[in-house]
Parts: C-alpha cells; sequence; structure tokens
C-alpha cells in the first residue's frame, strides 16, 4: 500500500473530523421531563386541564403534614400541643416555642409555611403568563392566588405582592392593608365568571363567597375596619345558592372517602396514591397504636389536644369522638401497652391516652394528652391519608354569617338560630339560649376542631394573647408570625413583622 | 509465524554467540540476565567486556555465553535498568539481576496525553507503582496508594466490602461540582473505576495541582489521576508468560461500641425480657474472602497482548454483606508500516454481584435491649422477638427479613489508532465506550418487623444504564531544535454521556418466597412504598486543547497548556470556558556543583481548572409530573383525573463551572547519587463562581432572567456564588536500600500540612446564604439543631455548639450561662465554634526492609488534627428515661448524665490518629529452571492497630456527611460519624504468586 495514500487519507478523514465537530456543546436536552417552551405552549383542552390541576397540586403539599403552616396554626393555639418527651421531639425547641407563641423568623415551619403559599402563587402567575387570555381560566386562577393570600394575610400579615407581570425578582413588602385590598378585587373582579355549580376540588363561585366571608370576617385584623354585613351578606350567597348543606353525619365529612360530601364546599385532593401529604395519623398516634389501625409504619406520637380545649367538649356532644382518648387497644381487642413507659406515669405501661398532660417539658408522659381522630383512619392506612382536607364547608359558613350577624346585633335570633342549628347536628337536645362571644367561640372549637381555623378565631376573639396552659400571655405582635428568616435574607427588600 | 520468529531469534542469539567465542577465546562465561522486581528473563541486554568491543547479547531466554581475557568486566545494561558492572575473575556462570532503573531521573511519568520524563515535569505530580502498591485484600484501585501519596486522602471509614473510598485531593475543592478526583483509565478520560482490578494496575500518577490538571479543563479541579493498566512488553522477542497471583483473607471486627451488658441494663432501670444476647457478636462474622488472578502476557512479532482475569469472592464481617466479582481485561497492540501505524485494542469486561443489609442493623446492634432474646414464639415476625416500641427493631431480623442484591456489568472498549504522518509528527483517534448497566432488587419479608410487615411484604427492582462515549483526536509534534528539545499538542475531544433507568415497586404479598423475581406477586402497585419511575438524561462535552513543552538544555524547562470545554449543562449564556496553565522549572545541579547534592530543581506553576455542575439539567427551568388531580375527588371516575404538570426547578441561563485558580511552587531533590530524593511542595488555591444551590424567594420573578424565565415556583435554583480558598504545604522523601548489615531498608515519607478551607463569600449580590446551617444529629430529639455552620471568613464545616461545663449534682448538663438565652435555655445564636472535622495534618510512613528472599514492608498512616461527632455518645450514654428501652453505651469518656441527649462540645473528640494500616511478609521461593519461576509466598495485615483518644468507631476523616443525601450539602459538613457506621475490620491474607513460562 501507498504510506503517502494512507497518510493523506489520514489527515483528510482527521480534518473532516475537525471541522464538523462544531466546538460548541450541543444544547441541553430533556428527556424525562418537559422544557418550558413545551409546557408552557401546548394549550389544547386537555393540556389545559392538565395545566389548572398543576395550579391546585401545590396546595396538596405539605398543608396537611408536620411542619406545616397548619402546624403552626393548630400548635400556637389552644388547640393542639406537641410536648417533648425527654429526648423525642426536642426537635431543637420549635415546639415549645411555638406553642408560647415564641416562634422565632428561623423556625422551620415558618419557612414552610410561607414557601406553600408563594409556590402555589408562582405556578398562578406562569400559567397566567402564558394562557392569561382564556377569561375563565384567568378568573380561576386569580382566585385561586387569592387564596394564597389569603393563607398569607393571616399568617405573616405584610407580605409581597407578586401578579403574572411583575418583573422585580426582589419584590417588597405590603402592607397588610394593601394585601386586603388586592384580594378582595381578585375576588370580586373575576366572581362572575366562575361556574356557580358544586365543583369540590376546584375554585366556583361559592368557593370564592366563602374566600370572601373569612376575608370580611377577619377585616378588623386585617385593615382596621369590621366588615360584618359584607361577611354576612357572602355567607347569604353559598346558602341561597342551595348546592350545600349540612351532612347528617358530622364525621361524614372528614371520613376516608369523603368526596360525597353535601356540606365540603372546597377540599384539598389527599389521596394515598395520587395526592399523599396528608400524614396525620404518623403525626398524633402513639407508636404502639399501630396495631390499633394496623397502620403500615410506626406512628410518630406527636400532636396531642390540650386539656382545657377537650374538656370544651360535652361527653354527650358527638363531636368529642373528635378526640381518641382513654385505653387503647389492638385491632383484636387486645389491651396495647407502652414499655417503654415512664416509671413515673401513673397509668403504667397499659397504654392509656389520658387528657392531662403532666408537662410540656422535658419530660412529658409518652401516654399523655387526647390523639387528634375526627379525620377517619381507615385500617390498613398508610402514613398518607385519602380524606380530602375541607377548608370551605357548609357548617363553618353557617357559624361565620352567625357570628356576623351576632357583631352587628347580639340579639340576633337569626344568629342563635344558625348556631344551634350546627350544634343540634351532633348535640341534640342542647340549644344554646343565647350567644356570648364565649358560647360563639367554644362553639367554633368544637366544630372547627383541627380544621386550621382557630388561630385565627382566637384572635378575632381577643383570646390569642392570653395565657394558657404552660403559655404566658403574649404580645399582639404575636398576632402574625415572622417573616421567615431565609426569605429576609434572599429578598432584602421584604420588611420584617414588627416584634421580631 | 510466532514459533518461526521464536527460532530465528534463537539461532540469530547462538551464531552471535559462537562469532564472538570464535574471535575472543579465552575464558568462557555463562549465565542468566533477569529483572530483579519480578525475576523475568530479560532477553537483549547488552554485555559488554569493559575497555573491549568484545560484546553478546542475551537471549530470549536472558541466557548468553561470552569468552573474556584475563582480568575482564562484564558490563550489563538495558533501556530502564542501572547498568551493572560484574569483575568476572575466575567464575564461569554468573547470574546477573538487574535492577530497575527507578530511582534515576529518566523515570517516565504519565501526565495528561501523554508521558515525560520526571526531569522534565515543572508541575506536581507523583507516580506510584505496582511495586510500592498497598498489600493485601485490596478491592479498589486507590486503596492501593492509600498512604502513599501527600496531598492524596482516601478514606473509607469502617469495613463495608461494597462501599467505595472517598477521595480528596488536597481537600476539599468544590461542593456543589465533583469533589473526587477526574479518574483517567489508559488515556479514556472519566472512565470508572470499577472497570479496573487492583490485580491489573502497573501504575498509578497523581496530577495534584492546577497546572498539570488544567489539560483536563473544567473537570479538573479536584485533581486527576491516571491509571495505567499492565500490557505485553515488547523488545523481549516472542515470548508469553502465564503469572498467578490468589490469596485468602480473613475480616474480623476491630472495633465497635462497648454497651451495658444484660445485668448492667436491668441494674440502670431497663426492661428486662429475661434473657441475654450480644447482638453485635449475632450480627457479625468472621468473615472469608478469596481472590484468583491470572494473566498472560507476551509478545509475537510486531503485536504486544496482555489478558487477565481476575476473581474475588468478598465476604464481610457481617452476615449477608459480600460481593463476588469477575473481571477480564484484554490488551492488544499491534504495529504495522515499520511501527509507524500503531493500533491498539483495550476490552474490560466486569461483573460484579453483590448483596447487602440495612446499615441501621448496627445501630440497633448497639442499642437494642440486651435482656431480650433472639426468637421467642410465635409466626407473625418469623419467630423473631419484636417489640412495638419507638425505633426498636430486633437487628438480627433486620438483616435477614430485608434482602438487597444488586448486579453490575462494566463494559470498558477504547479503540486507538496512532500514526506517524511525518518524522515527529503523530496523530491519534481514540474512541471509547463506557457502558454500565445495573439491576438491582430489593425485598421487605411481610414478617420484617420495621417495614414489610405494615406494607405486607414490599419488592423493588431497577435497572439503569449508564454510559459514556468519548471521541478524541490528537496530533503531537516533537522537535529538538539544538539544545532546545520540543513537544507540542493539539486536540479535540467530544463526549456525550446517556444515563437512563427505571425502577418498580410493589407491595402487599402473599408469600415472601418470590421476594423481587415475583415482584407482580404484591397485590398493590401504586401509592405510598410502590414505585412505578424511570428516567434518562443526556450532556455533551467539547473540548479543544494543546499544549507546549519546553526543554533547553536539560536544565531550563517551560509548560503551557490551555483547554477549551464547551458543556451542554451549562447555562445559554455561558457556553463555553477557558483553563489555562503555565509551569516553569530549572534544574541547578546543570547550573551549579552542589557536592552531594545531586538534583536540585526548582519549579512553579499556575493553573486554572474548573469543575461542571452535578447535573446536566441545572440551568433549565423543567417541568415535571407532579400528584395525580382528582377534579371531583372520587377516585372511582377516573376521566377526571389529570397528571399534575409541575415546574420541579427554576432555570438559571448564566450557570457555568466552577473555576479554581492554583498556583504551585515546588522542589525536587537529590542527595547521595539520588539514593536520598524527594520533593517538597507550596500551594494555594482559590475556588471561584462555587456551584450553589441557592434559596431564592419562592413567587417572585426569576433572578436571572425576569422576563423570560417562569416565576419561582420552587424556592431554589443552581447559581455560582462565592469562593473558598485553601493552601498547603507537602513533603515526600525517600532513602533507597539503607544498608543495616545484610538487611536493606528503604523507608519513604509523605506528609502535608493543609491550611483548611476557608469560606470567602457565600454571595453574589444578594443571592446565597448569609451561612449555612447544615447536619442535625437526627431522631430522636435532635432533628432541628444543626450542628455545623459555614459562615464566610471561617473554616468550611465549623461545628457550632455550646460548652459543655460539666454535670450538677442531679447529673443535669451544665453550660456557661453565656449560651444561654434569659429563660435559662441553650439559645443556638450564642454557640461558639466547638470543633471541626477537617484535618491538619496528614501522613505515610512506608518501611520496606529486605533481606536476601524475605521482603517485609509496612505503612503507618494517620491524620491529625480533626474532630469528629460521636453520634452513639451523642444519642445513647445518657442515662435518661428511655434507657429502658435502649442500651446505653460507655466509653472512658461516659460521665453520669441525667438529661435527654443534647448536643455539646461533650460529644465532639479529637479524632487524631495513626494507624498501622498495612503490613506485608514476602519469600521468594527460589526455583531452579523448569517451568514456574518468580514463585513468592506473602503475608499481609491490614488495620492492625490504630492509635487514638477518639472513642467512637474509626478515626478516620469524614469529608462528607453519609446520612445528607444530597452530595452538596454533605460535602459541607465533615467531620460527624453516623450511628449506621460499619464496623472497622482487621484482615489478613495468606497469598501465593508464581510465573509459568
Amino acid at each position: 500500500m501507498n504510506m503517502l495514500n494512507i497518510r493523506n487519507k489520514f489527515l483528510a478523514a482527521l480534518a473532516t473530523i475537525m471541522m464538523l465537530a462544531s466546538c460548541e456543546a450541543t444544547d441541553q436536552e430533556l428527556f424525562d421531563e418537559i422544557p418550558q417552551d413545551v409546557a408552557l405552549t401546548t394549550a389544547d383542552a386537555t393540556a389545559l386541564q392538565a395545566f389548572a390541576a398543576g395550579a391546585y397540586k401545590p396546595l396538596v403539599g405539605n398543608w396537611g403534614g408536620h411542619n406545616s403552616l397548619w402546624s403552626l396554626h393548630e400548635v400556637s393555639s389552644d388547640e393542639l400541643v406537641i410536648t417533648q418527651k425527654g429526648a423525642d421531639w426536642e426537635d431543637g425547641g420549635q415546639w415549645i416555642r411555638v406553642h408560647q407563641q415564641n416562634y422565632q423568623p428561623a423556625e422551620q415551619s415558618v419557612g414552610n409555611g410561607w414557601g406553600y403559599c408563594f409556590s402555589s402563587i408562582a405556578t398562578v402567575n406562569n400559567l397566567l403568563k402564558s394562557f392569561g387570555t382564556n377569561e375563565i381560566l384567568r378568573s380561576e386562577l386569580e382566585v385561586l392566588r387569592a387564596l394564597s393570600y389569603l393563607w398569607l394575610i393571616d399568617a405573616y400579615g405584610n407580605v409581597p405582592i407578586i401578579t403574572e407581570i411583575d418583573t422585580d425578582p426582589t419584590p417588597p413588602t405590603k402592607t397588610r392593608a394593601e394585601v386586603y385590598a388586592f384580594i378582595e378585587s381578585s375576588i370580586l373582579n373575576n366572581i362572575d365568571n366562575l361556574p356557580a355549580t358544586k365543583t369540590y376540588t376546584t375554585v366556583n363561585f361559592f368557593v370564592a363567597q366563602a374566600m370572601l366571608a373569612k376575608l370580611y370576617l377577619n377585616a378588623e385584623i386585617y385593615k382596621g375596619t369590621p366588615e360584618w354585613q359584607k361577611a354576612a351578606d357572602a355567607c347569604q350567597e353559598i346558602i341561597d345558592g342551595g348546592v350545600y348543606s349540612l351532612e347528617a353525619n358530622f364525621f361524614d365529612n372528614f371520613k376516608s372517602d369523603n368526596a360525597a360530601s353535601k356540606e365540603n364546599i372546597f377540599v384539598i385532593n389527599y389521596d394515598k396514591n395520587n395526592g399523599t401529604g396528608f400524614n396525620l395519623p404518623q403525626m398524633t398516634l402513639h407508636y404502639s397504636s399501630q396495631a390499633t389501625f394496623n397502620l403500615q409504619q410506626q406512628p410518630w406520637n406527636g400532636y396531642a389536644s390540650q386539656e382545657e380545649f377537650y374538656n370544651s367538649f360535652d361527653t354527650d356532644d358527638a363531636r368529642i369522638r373528635s378526640f381518641l382518648a382513654g385505653p387503647q387497644y389492638s385491632s383484636t381487642g387486645a389491651r396495647l401497652t407502652d414499655l417503654s413507659a415512664e416509671p413515673t406515669d401513673p397509668d403504667g405501661a397499659d397504654l392509656t391516652f389520658t387528657p392531662e398532660i403532666n408537662m410540656l417539658f422535658p419530660n412529658a408522659f409518652r401516654q399523655a394528652g387526647a390523639r387528634v381522630a375526627k379525620f377517619e383512619f381507615p385500617t390498613t392506612s398508610g402514613p398518607d391519608l385519602s380524606n380530602d382536607f375541607p377548608i370551605f364547608r357548609y357548617g363553618d359558613v353557617l357559624l361565620m354569617r352567625a357570628e356576623a350577624l351576632w357583631r352587628l346585633s347580639s340579639g340576633s335570633a337569626e344568629a342563635l338560630s344558625l348556631v344551634n342549628q350546627v350544634r343540634a347536628r351532633s348535640w341534640s337536645g342542647n340549644p344554646l339560649a343565647s350567644l356570648t362571644a364565649d358560647a360563639l367561640l367554644a362553639e367554633r372549637g368544637r366544630e372547627m376542631f383541627a380544621e386550621g381555623w382557630r388561630r385565627s378565631d382566637l384572635i378575632r376573639f381577643g383570646k390569642f394573647n392570653e395565657a394558657w396552659w404552660e403559655k404566658a400571655a403574649s404580645l399582639p405582635t404575636k398576632n402574625i408570625f415572622p417573616i421567615p428568616q431565609g426569605q429576609i435574607q434572599v429578598n432584602p427588600d421584604l420588611v420584617q413583622n414588627p416584634g421580631y | 509465524m510466532t514459533k518461526l520468529y521464536l527460532y530465528s531469534s534463537r539461532v540469530l542469539a547462538a551464531l552471535l554467540v559462537l562469532v564472538s567465542s570464535v574471535a575472543w577465546a579465552q575464558q568462557s562465561v555463562s549465565g542468566k540476565v533477569t529483572a530483579s522486581d519480578d525475576g523475568s528473563a530479560i532477553p537483549g541486554v547488552n554485555i559488554l567486556e569493559k575497555g573491549t568491543t568484545n560484546g553478546a547479547v542475551s537471549d530470549a531466554d536472558g541466557n548468553f555465553k561470552i569468552n573474556v581475557g584475563s582480568n575482564a568486566t562484564l558490563v550489563f545494561s538495558f533501556v530502564g535498568y542501572t547498568v551493572q558492572e560484574v569483575v568476572v575473575g575466575n567464575q564461569s556462570a554468573i547470574n546477573v539481576s538487574l535492577v530497575s532503573d527507578i530511582t534515576s531521573l529518566s523515570e517516565v511519568v504519565v501526565i495528561g496525553y501523554g508521558t515525560q520524563e520526571k526531569k522534565e515535569i515543572t508541575s506536581a505530580v507523583v507516580s506510584v507503582s505496582a511495586k510500592d502498591f498497598n498489600a493485601g485484600n485490596q478491592t479498589s484501585p486507590t486503596s492501593l496508594i492509600v498512604g502513599k501519596v501527600a496531598g492524596l486522602s482516601v478514606v473509607r471509614p469502617g469495613g463495608d466490602p461494597n462501599q467505595s473510598p472517598t477521595l480528596r485531593l488536597r481537600g476539599i475543592t468544590t461542593f456543589g461540582g465533583n469533589s473526587s478526583p477526574l479518574i483517567v483509565i489508559d488515556g479514556i478520560v472519566g472512565a470508572s473505576l470499577d472497570n479496573v482490578d487492583p490485580s491489573d494496575i502497573a501504575t498509578m500518577d497523581v496530577l495534584k495541582d492546577g497546572s498539570a490538571a488544567a489539560i483536563y479543563g473544567a473537570r479538573g479541579s479536584s485533581g486527576v489521576i491516571l491509571i495505567t493498566t499492565k500490557s505485553g512488553k515488547g523488545g523481549k522477542g516472542a515470548y508469553a508468560n502465564v503469572n498467578y497471583n490468589g490469596f485468602i483473607s480473613v475480616d474480623q471486627v476491630a472495633n465497635k461500641m462497648d454497651v451495658l451488658s444484660a445485668s448492667e441494663f436491668v441494674a440502670q432501670g431497663g426492661t428486662d425480657f429475661g434473657s441475654s444476647t450480644n447482638w453485635f457478636d449475632e450480627l457479625t462474622q468472621t468473615g472469608v474472602s478469596s481472590t484468583n488472578n491470572i494473566s498472560i502476557e507476551g509478545a509475537s512479532g510486531n503485536t504486544t497482548f496482555r489478558g487477565a482475569v481476575n476473581y474475588r469472592d468478598n465476604n464481610g464481617v457481617v452476615k449477608g454483606v459480600d460481593f463476588q466479582r469477575l473481571n477480564t481485561r484484554l490488551s492488544l497492540t499491534h504495529a504495522a508500516l515499520d511501527g509507524k501505524l500503531r493500533f491498539n485494542l483495550g476490552l474490560t469486561y466486569n461483573d460484579r454481584d453483590q448483596e447487602s443489609i440495612n446499615l441501621s442493623a448496627f445501630r440497633y446492634a448497639t442499642i437494642y435491649n440486651p435482656t431480650a432474646p433472639i426468637f421467642e414464639t410465635g409466626e407473625t415476625f418469623g419467630g423473631y422477638f419484636q417489640r412495638p416500641l419507638f425505633d426498636f427493631y430486633n437487628p438480627v431480623a433486620l438483616s435477614k427479613q430485608q434482602q438487597f442484591i444488586g448486579e453490575r456489568k462494566n463494559n470498558l472498549s477504547n479503540y486507538r489508532i496512532e500514526y506517524d504522518v511525518i518524522e515527529n509528527l503523530t496523530l491519534a483517534l481514540n474512541y471509547s465506550t463506557d457502558k454500565e448497566t445495573g439491576l438491582n432488587g430489593s425485598y421487605w419479608s411481610k414478617k420484617d418487623f420495621a417495614t414489610g410487615f405494615g406494607s405486607g411484604g414490599q419488592a423493588r427492582r431497577d435497572t439503569y444504564e449508564n454510559e459514556r462515549r468519548l471521541f478524541e483526536a490528537t496530533a503531537k509534534y516533537a522537535k529538538g531544535f539544538g539544545d532546545l528539545n520540543t513537544e507540542f499538542l493539539v486536540g479535540f475531544a467530544d463526549q456525550v454521556v446517556n444515563n437512563e433507568g427505571f425502577a418498580v415497586q410493589t407491595r402487599q404479598f402473599l408469600y415472601d418466597y418470590t421476594g423481587f423475581d415475583g415482584i407482580d406477586f404484591g397485590a398493590i402497585r401504586n401509592g405510598a412504598n410502590t414505585e412505578a419511575s424511570s428516567y434518562a438524561n443526556q450532556d455533551n462535552l467539547r473540548s479543544v486543547f494543546g499544549r507546549a513543552n519546553l526543554n533547553y538544555k536539560g536544565t531550563y524547562f517551560l509548560s503551557a497548556s490551555v483547554r477549551g470545554e464547551s458543556y451542554s449543562g451549562f447555562g445559554k449564556n455561558e457556553k463555553t470556558g477557558y483553563f489555562p496553565a503555565v509551569s516553569a522549572g530549572v534544574q541547578l545541579t546543570e547550573l551549579v556543583d552542589l557536592g552531594p547534592v545531586s538534583n536540585l530543581k526548582l519549579r512553579a506553576s499556575y493553573g486554572v481548572t474548573g469543575s461542571l455542575p452535578p447535573a446536566s439539567n441545572l440551568a433549565i427551568a423543567r417541568f415535571g409530573p407532579g400528584g395525580i388531580l382528582d377534579f371531583d375527588g372520587d377516585p372511582l371516575t377516573t376521566g377526571d383525573q389529570y397528571v399534575s404538570l409541575t415546574q420541579i426547578s427554576n432555570g438559571n441561563p448564566t450557570l457555568k463551572w466552577e473555576e479554581k485558580t492554583e498556583i504551585n511552587v515546588g522542589v525536587d531533590f537529590g542527595l547521595f547519587d539520588n539514593k536520598l530524593t524527594g520533593s517538597m511542595e507550596y500551594y494555594t488555591r482559590n475556588i471561584d463562581d462555587i456551584l450553589f444551590n441557592v434559596q431564592i424567594p419562592p413567587g417572585a420573578p426569576n433572578p436571572f432572567d425576569p422576563i423570560n424565565e417562569p416565576a419561582n415556583v420552587a424556592n431554589n435554583a443552581w447559581a455560582n456564588i462565592g469562593s473558598i480558598s485553601s493552601a498547603g504545604f507537602e513533603f515526600t522523601a525517600s532513602y533507597n536500600d539503607v544498608k543495616l548489615g545484610p538487611i536493606n531498608w528503604t523507608p519513604s515519607l509523605n506528609f502535608t500540612f493543609y491550611d483548611k478551607a476557608t469560606i470567602n463569600s457565600f454571595k453574589v449580590g444578594e443571592l446565597g446564604p448569609g451561612e449555612l446551617r447544615l447536619a442535625t444529629p437526627g431522631s430522636p430529639g435532635q432533628n432541628n439543631n444543626e450542628i455545623i455552620r459555614n459562615i464566610p471568613g471561617q473554616t468550611l464545616g465549623n461545628m457550632y455548639g455550646p460548652i459543655f461545663s460539666g454535670i450538677d449534682e442531679n447529673g443535669k448538663y451544665v453550660f456557661p450561662a453565656r449560651f444561654l438565652n434569659a429563660q435559662g435555655v441553650l439559645d443556638p445564636s450564642k454557640f461558639e465554634v466547638i470543633g471541626n472535622g477537617l484535618p491538619d495534618g496528614e501522613f505515610g510512613f512506608t518501611n520496606a526492609f529486605s533481606y536476601n528472599n524475605i521482603d517485609l514492608s509496612f505503612l503507618l498512616r494517620g491524620a491529625w488534627g480533626h474532630d469528629l461527632y460521636n453520634s452513639y455518645r451523642g444519642f445513647y450514654e445518657n442515662q435518661d428515661a428511655s434507657s429502658n428501652s435502649w442500651n446505653s453505651v460507655v466509653t472512658d469518656k461516659t460521665p453520669f448524665v441525667t438529661s435527654a441527649p443534647t448536643f455539646s462540645s461533650l460529644y465532639i473528640e479529637d479524632a487524631s490518629f495513626i494507624r498501622l494500616d498495612n503490613v506485608s511478609l514476602g519469600y521468594n521461593i527460589p526455583v531452579k529452571g523448569g517451568a514456574f519461576s518468580n514463585v513468592r509466598v506473602y503475608a499481609a495485615g491490614q488495620n492492625l492497630f490504630t492509635i487514638t483518644k477518639y472513642t467512637g468507631i474509626d478515626p478516620e476523616v469524614r469529608y462528607n456527611d453519609t446520612e445528607n443525601g444530597n452530595s452538596f450539602e454533605s460535602n459541607l459538613a465533615p467531620g460527624i460519624e453516623r450511628r449506621n457506621i460499619y464496623a472497622t475490620t482487621r484482615t489478613f491474607t495468606l497469598g501465593v504468586s508464581f510465573k509459568i513460562k
């Protein structure tokens, strides 16, 4: 073979390869995920459904799990407590601080609650940017965004308002009154585009009215001037709609397959398989309770009810079944034991949930405290429940209208009748003769236990800063949570709430 | 053909001998020339009668015959070996053993894309060859050079045979990028270490400084380890040798935590189940492993070859932890056109099966109630004793009822053509594929109390394929211009990496019988504890590079290089980076006579390298499948169920590489004719544009491109922010063959002083944390108190906590008031630095002795100045209420504490240590003639003793946190010994090796 020939071919081949191969790498492709230019431009009807699903999905995220906004609302109120049991549940003291309303800007739960709301807001804004010309979808999304702001105004008060047209990467803090106005206009501008039919997991006309009711009911707290009549009117719109009614059995609203509830207006769509994150059995039950429900995983022995709150329930009130208390048994009827029970525990090793709790920390008894059982725990449950979590419920609407009417006129007969209507379902034969602030608050407590509204109710009734078990009186600045430390670090235009 | 060649070369040799004997027939001398390192015959050795032109050449078997005059001296010389002179006297038979020329300055060092003589090297490069490798049962290539290279840490805390060592070169270089050195196997950049069996490695070269590594551009920041495998040697004529090496090793538990005995536990108030069990002993065993290695190497005509097969059967000290590995390697080289055209083929196949257990069994074996029996009556849990207490699982049951297996196959194929186009110019094309496929299976029995019981039995299978295809073209031009020798290199590389895989998990099995082999026996295939998932990704890296090496009179040396790298995973505004380097050196002994100083070279280098982002898709906003939304909430109607499209990451079009700038100054020295050799290095390095997953405000517009990128759905994005810097001093020295009477002693010492990495900043503009708190001790009760804080201006990985000042009369912790808030409770904002997990220094001290046919070598190794958080003490030594279910660990540091365990300086221990890491003793059995040669028996011991004040399991440096799956956060949390640490082991090995011709 001719050597020169080989050499030339070799050189030619090399030169060709070097020329063909551009020295810039290819653009990054995605194979198992979808890039932005595909994701936010495909707009056929099915894709829009999926996008709408995507807008609601962030709500499923961290609401019904531990360290969530729900955890903050419940543990900072007089309903639930997470005691420290020796080394167990010390967790840096977060839950003791939250119980004592001494929460700090660096608390994980404070950061989680913020992220939960703003992730949903960003998802909505991204969809509005791409599909905002679809008027029906726009209305639904703007009201959904207002729901996140409804949580934010209640929890954090002063937060940035971000819409799809904003381009400032460090959006500044707005006052609580400005946030109030934004929520109100977002709902009012869009409410007439929403369907006035039952939707259950998505926003409709009645969900928007329920949001308005919550906003107006707390208007005095949020912006300094009350809006009782508007609150009462919004509730009346829902009552007049005739789409919802009270379930005969209170607990049907919280059972595992509660999709048929006539009472639930808007739920977070949890599913043990497809929509996970509602971990209540793990969060509240004792380790040994695994055998009661044949749970797939051992529970964590965390959340329990405070004794005084438990005692606000009458034994004749069916709603007392919202708690698990007393001696505990396995699914086959065997008495459960806790071999690690403290030697000083008067109940000994036999597992008994006593409403009384010996101390907040450091050595609370492992068995102390009634547990949350309002939501059904089906046997053989995994850590994730299928019970949809009601955010707005007809029973709450009736009580809200009752309260608004009572605030307008303490002798309102309709107010008394509405409260007794709700009360009679679970505690028949014991109607209230008249309404007082304490009676209304207690009734709301029994009806709305563990649904995440107690903190807001206590603030509205002026009770949140009072002293209670293992908690001293607190300053009014504790009525809103601090802006998370992590957020102030990344956004210098945020202003920390006063008192933190 | 082979036979013909053999025959003709023998005839030729015989003729030569005959001719010379005719001319100078006075005294006949014959003998054999062999190599001192492996005893193999050396053909082609020049044998010259000193002062004459009378000579001979050894034949293919190394035999020679020569006739010499009286008082003759024979001079034996061969390339790569020290010239040896032998006075003939009246001997008629002279056998000569030539010593490999290792200490000479002509030693060849492998650098990126080529080799260089050691005397020309101007950057920090260390070469370790097979004879200096650590002995014993070394299952990982990098274990071979533990303690041999100053500045290279190879750590494998605990004794898990399935765990690969963690590598750090000159400490931490990155946390977002890849912190392990780049591996190059026989020139294949980025090849997986799993492709090569330690037995097949000839040399390992470590490129330590930025200038040496810069030719590898955006992957060079963590240093480079170049592995050269053994291959057939040409130049010896036609031959073929078969080598065998086999050994058996025994593993024993070297260290574990002491706990209370059953009676002590009961006396302390623990629940008494009436039995007495040493759980640790029940979990562990004496592990017996075996390894067999056979290789055939040889040459024929213009073809050289080597084929090898390795089989390892490794059993750890824990029942159910083991692996079997079959590794096959073939390398074939052929030269054509008078050697101008060269072909090289390298094929490797690696087949590995492994079995492991849930490592938390170690924790339960330490803390499980010692009065509990292993078994009790009742089939619910398979006859094992179990109780429904928090975090309380029978460790024996856990190790038996959860099963994890993995099968892995690696296939590395390399095809190379080199062609000398014109004199001095060589073109090379190289194409390689490196493919790993794996199939894993896991099964949790229906009776496994920890997991399987609740889910009714649970099975998982997953499979994956990772493939790296690399094409490289290089041109090399080497030419001397008078006193100036030059070498130029240019090249182009194109690499495509593909990763893909899928996984399935089902649960609720009727029988345990099929395990993961019958995954469709699982009744539930959707929801918690089940899985159906897949992934696929691909990236592309294109590079151009060039280098010039200049050598003037063997006195002045200069090297300069640059590499341009374009990576698909960079943001679209930052597609290409350039990585330059320059280094220079001067050999002072060429300029002035320094007496006993036979070598003194000063060098300095500057180099820029990079680290790639840890994944290729971090620069772009990605949308993935979220959960499924069921619009009516009724799972029975399926038409209204949609997989939600969820934005799972925020984009950053400015994302690019990390950039490390390193300056290295060094001295190579030799004294007494290079009997004493060594080097010293000082380096400083600055790493900028550190890749970081930063918090960004959720809900706000994208901070990098607020117009085009979607708003921040998640609260984080990858960005280049912040910088760290570090420095160090390295010293290496070796004295060759100190005579201790008849014993030869070669001590080699290396040590490193680290100036630990300092965080300069974590911020660019508003992005980046003011500080980063990481690593909580964990459950129970210590989930929220991060113990490590990375703060700008401070050393990376500082541990923060209160300083323990004692205990009061009730056994409660006492802390100084300055750590407490107004309520008398510990206040994290007042904590101080109480430790750091990074070492101040490390050393390795190897001593090799030889006496006749016996050789002995040992390696002492250690690190100092690093702290460890002893998790076992931090959770389980307190006499608190929980001790009635958990056993307590007892050390000489255990105080009487009744408070709930709380992190403080009490649990931070100085973990400085000295370890007798490796001892080997060998005997070369003299064999006369026959087919067998190089017969050697040897024994080795690994991890024989450790001197340390640390009371945990293993004082080894922890560069990362094993309980943090996020490699980024893991690298920022050094110095934590977690509770699932595998027991350390002590290994004894007995082996034999020989050669057959």
